[in-house]
């Protein structure tokens, strides 16, 4: 008891907190009283130790990790809870999702998914001007920055072309704010050259939107899918309970035998260690916390419990298959070597028939399995390149990048993301940007990120943190949640090498109390 | 067909700067100008096995057998010091390959995913008109390059019949006009001009001609005359045509050329609106 005063009051003291910041951590604190959800031994070891890393969800879940709402059904219906009527034109429109918006639950206390704005708003058009649409959308835009001020609050436009996606893009540049991240839906049938040119345009200024392969991401999904946080693929109407990660190179580094053994033994029991973990967190969720009976997005059908699944994730894949080809007598590294890309190929291939031959309860979205997910790390992760990517700097050409890690974009149906880096002379020629992304995707790629040198935004693991915010957050502390995730991680993991953006999160902050 | 094979100086895989969209670049070795400010002065001329750069290499890593008329290159040795071009009487080079049709097909397949076209330059690329045709047509005959863009960047120093050769296949050409008076042109490049500027009109003509580059050269090619000359001709062009001024720039140029004035940003701009007060609004590169 006499701990968890101490951590309350170091809460209450911190002057680099604000009042809702405070809030969020006593939360926290609060949540860790309470008994981890039953999981074995060797389980709970394995996450005190952070081979299992459950991403700071704190102990007692009592909310998915991330919810999708489906604002289409919520517009279309309203919300008796909110007293909410359905909207009848495009402020009111703006209006209802503003209000929902805050009241949809996550980890970082700001809901994750903003919904596909454009097909959202665009019923709502009216006659109204292009200009008319420009000014509201503007104070939109505003309002979500301001009022959710955490870099996993994302938004999705496309695929097909339109206003409001346009006028998006506009705004983004113009206003060069690190909330909400956003993706573009990219369809070569459905998505025009010109929508796709001024998406780049847009990455040259404020380094966002993603671009997402959008007719292989949505093969994935029963209906209709969104990409939140960072590059998280998931149902709308449902979403992901919980998203846990294995360290690839701790169960490397603690692995004694051979490489035949690995497959054969480690990277086995750590994966269903994984997996249990998973279905003690769901199980809680769903049965003591009851969440999907009592929480009114459940209770209206704005969520359904059968639209949800949970997060298979992993990270230091890059370090494991240097360590195993060490080990091996081949000291060759990930990225610039083909039978070390074969052997991190195998692990992936490996992971994901583990992943798909447990069948979980409350996964219903994904026919009772876990979504694999490539996880883009988190800023403790310094000895560990994110997920499946090649480490910060080690990058070989961009053809030979996009032809080792396109071969395994298949599995990922929760999501991946390869960081790429272009010269500032690239903004003189956005059209090769347009070629070198739909190479990617016929190569098989799921997402396409990427950056330009020397941009005032700073891309960290998926989400922006602008580097004036992180010069005068080690200064006086940030209105972002995510810029001292951000500050952390440029500390720890050489981004700044890699000409990253930057975002917030609250994920690491809230365990630090 | 017969084979035919060129001397290929390098390939660089991914260029934003040689057109529009992201191109496979080809440079051919050989060049019939010989420009002071050249960046890479060892693509002008062609080897004649006299093994000075063998000799001066400071880690042995080249042999050169003469009756073969081969070179051995050690990779792993050589440190890329450039001492071996450096001392290369000819201008040229031990690197360059000599490549089939086929050998080029092959690279570009390997990435035709991720280009809007190639872009053949040099060197002068136009010496080697027929295998340019050679290529062109394996390229537009092929299912899976028929759609590149082709882009041909050339000094023009050439006679109609070699354009003619390869016009039906290409998108388009760029070219650079050194100077516009016979005499300055020779200072500049070592020789006259006629050709190329027949070949800009012709190429104006035809409708293939994409771009035309002016290298400012202070002192040389900004005198009033010089000036108001290439702008009439660049007036007379297609309004399609993309005018450009490109800076002269002393990185890579020869030790002797170091004489040479790389202008500075007011210079460039001066330069522009002199060109405006002309008539004519130029791109700066």
């Amino acid at each position: 008891m006499e701990d968890i005063k101490n951590r309350v009051l170091e809460v209450l003291t911190d002057g680099n907190l604000d009042y809702k910041q405070k809030k969020h951590h006593l939360a926290y604190i609060a949540e860790s009283t309470q008994a981890y959800p039953k999981v074995s031994a060797e389980a709970m070891e394995a996450l005190s130790e952070k081979v299992i890393c459950d991403l700071f969800e704190g102990s007692a879940p009592y909310r998915p990790r991330y919810i999708l709402p489906d604002y289409k059904l919520a517009l279309i219906r309203g919300i008796k809870y909110l007293e909410l009527d359905p909207p009848t034109d495009f402020d009111e429109a703006i209006n209802f999702l503003s209000i929902l918006y805050s009241h949809v639950p996550s980890i970082t206390g700001y809901s994750v998914y903003l919904g596909s704005i454009d097909q959202l708003l665009l019923p709502y058009v009216g006659d109204l001007t292009e200009e008319a649409i420009y000014k509201k959308l503007k104070l939109f835009w505003r309002y979500i920055d301001r009022c959710l001020p955490d870099a996993f609050v994302h938004a999705n436009i496309g695929p097909e072309d339109n206003i409001i996606a346009r006028s998006i893009l506009k705004i983004e540049r113009e206003f060069k704010q690190v909330v909400p991240n956003l993706t573009l839906k990219y369809d070569t049938e459905k998505t025009s050259d010109d929508l796709l040119e001024e998406a780049v345009k847009t990455v040259f200024e404020v380094a966002k939107p993603h671009i997402a392969n959008h007719k292989m991401t949505a093969a994935d999904f029963k209906g209709n899918y969104g990409v939140v946080s960072c590059y998280n693929s998931l149902p709308e109407g449902g979403g992901s309970h919980t998203l846990i990660r294995l360290n690839l190179k701790k169960i490397s580094d603690a692995h004694k035998g051979n490489l035949e053994t690995f497959f054969s033994n480690t990277l086995p029991k750590y994966c269903l260690m994984t997996l249990d973990v998973i279905e003690a967190r769901m199980k809680y969720l769903v049965e003591t916390v009851k969440y999907f009976e009592t929480d009114f997005l459940a209770q209206e059908g704005i969520i359904k419990l059968e639209n949800f699944s949970a997060m298979f994730g992993f990270y230091g894949l890059a370090e494991c298959v240097n360590l195993l080809m060490k080990n091996n007598g081949q000291d060759y590294p990930y990225g610039q070597n083909d039978e070390a890309n074969q052997l991190g190929h195998r692990i992936l291939e490996e992971m994901k028939k583990l992943v798909d031959s447990r069948q979980l309860p409350y996964c219903e979205a994904n026919n009772g399995k876990a979504f694999f997910h490539s996880q883009s790390g988190i800023d403790i992760d310094i000895e560990e390149t994110a997920g499946a990517r090649i480490p910060i700097g080690e990058e070989p050409d961009i053809y030979s990048h996009i032809n080792t890690v396109a071969p395994h974009h298949h599995l990922f149906n929760g999501g991946i993301s390869d960081i790429f880096h272009f010269d500032e002379t690239i903004k003189r020629n956005p059209l090769a940007v347009l070629d070198i992304i739909k190479g990617a995707f016929k190569k098989g790629m799921r997402m396409f990120t990427f950056n330009l040198s020397d941009s005032e935004f700073i891309r960290i693991t998926g989400y922006l943190v602008r580097r004036s915010d992180l010069k005068e957050f080690r200064e006086e502390g940030s209105r972002y949640g995510s810029t001292l995730f951000a500050a952390n991680s440029m500390d720890n993991a050489d981004v700044d090498k890699r000409i990253a953006k930057r975002v917030n999160s609250h994920e690491r902050t809230a365990s630090q109390y | 067909m017969r084979e035919l094979r060129a001397n290929i100086s390098g390939i660089i895989k991914s260029s934003v700067i040689d057109g529009p969209g992201n191109r496979m670049v080809i440079f051919f070795q050989a060049c019939n100008l010989n420009c002071m400010y050249c960046h890479n002065s060892h693509t002008i001329g062609l080897c004649n096995y006299c093994e000075i750069c063998a000799t001066a290499c400071p880690t042995q890593s080249l042999a050169i057998d003469k009756e073969k008329k081969q070179i051995f290159h050690n990779d792993v040795t050589c440190t890329h010091c450039d001492t071996c071009l450096k001392v290369c009487p000819e201008n040229s080079s031990p690197f360059y390959k000599s490549m089939s049709v086929n050998d080029l097909i092959s690279e570009i397949l390997e990435i035709k995913d991720f280009i809007s076209g190639i872009t053949v330059s040099g060197g002068e690329v136009m010496l080697q008109a027929k295998f340019l045709e050679q290529l062109f047509i394996s390229i537009r005959n092929h299912t899976e390059l028929k759609a590149l863009s082709i882009l041909i960047d050339s000094n023009g120093n050439v006679d109609q019949n070699r354009w003619e050769t390869v016009l039906d296949w290409v998108d388009g050409f760029m070219i650079d006009i050194k100077a516009y008076s016979p005499d300055i042109h020779k200072q500049i490049t070592g020789f006259s001009n006629e050709k190329i500027l027949k070949s800009i009109h012709y190429l104006n003509l035809k409708g293939k001609l994409k771009e035309l580059r002016l290298v400012f050269v202070p002192t040389y090619n900004d005198s009033d005359e010089e000036i108001k000359k290439i702008t009439d001709l660049m007036k007379r062009l297609s309004p399609e045509v993309k005018k450009v001024l490109i800076k002269m720039r002393k990185h890579g140029i020869r030790e002797k050329y170091n004489f040479l004035n790389e202008p500075s940003l007011d210079e460039m701009k001066a330069v522009l609106n002199r060109f405006e007060t002309a008539g004519l609004n130029l791109l700066i590169i």
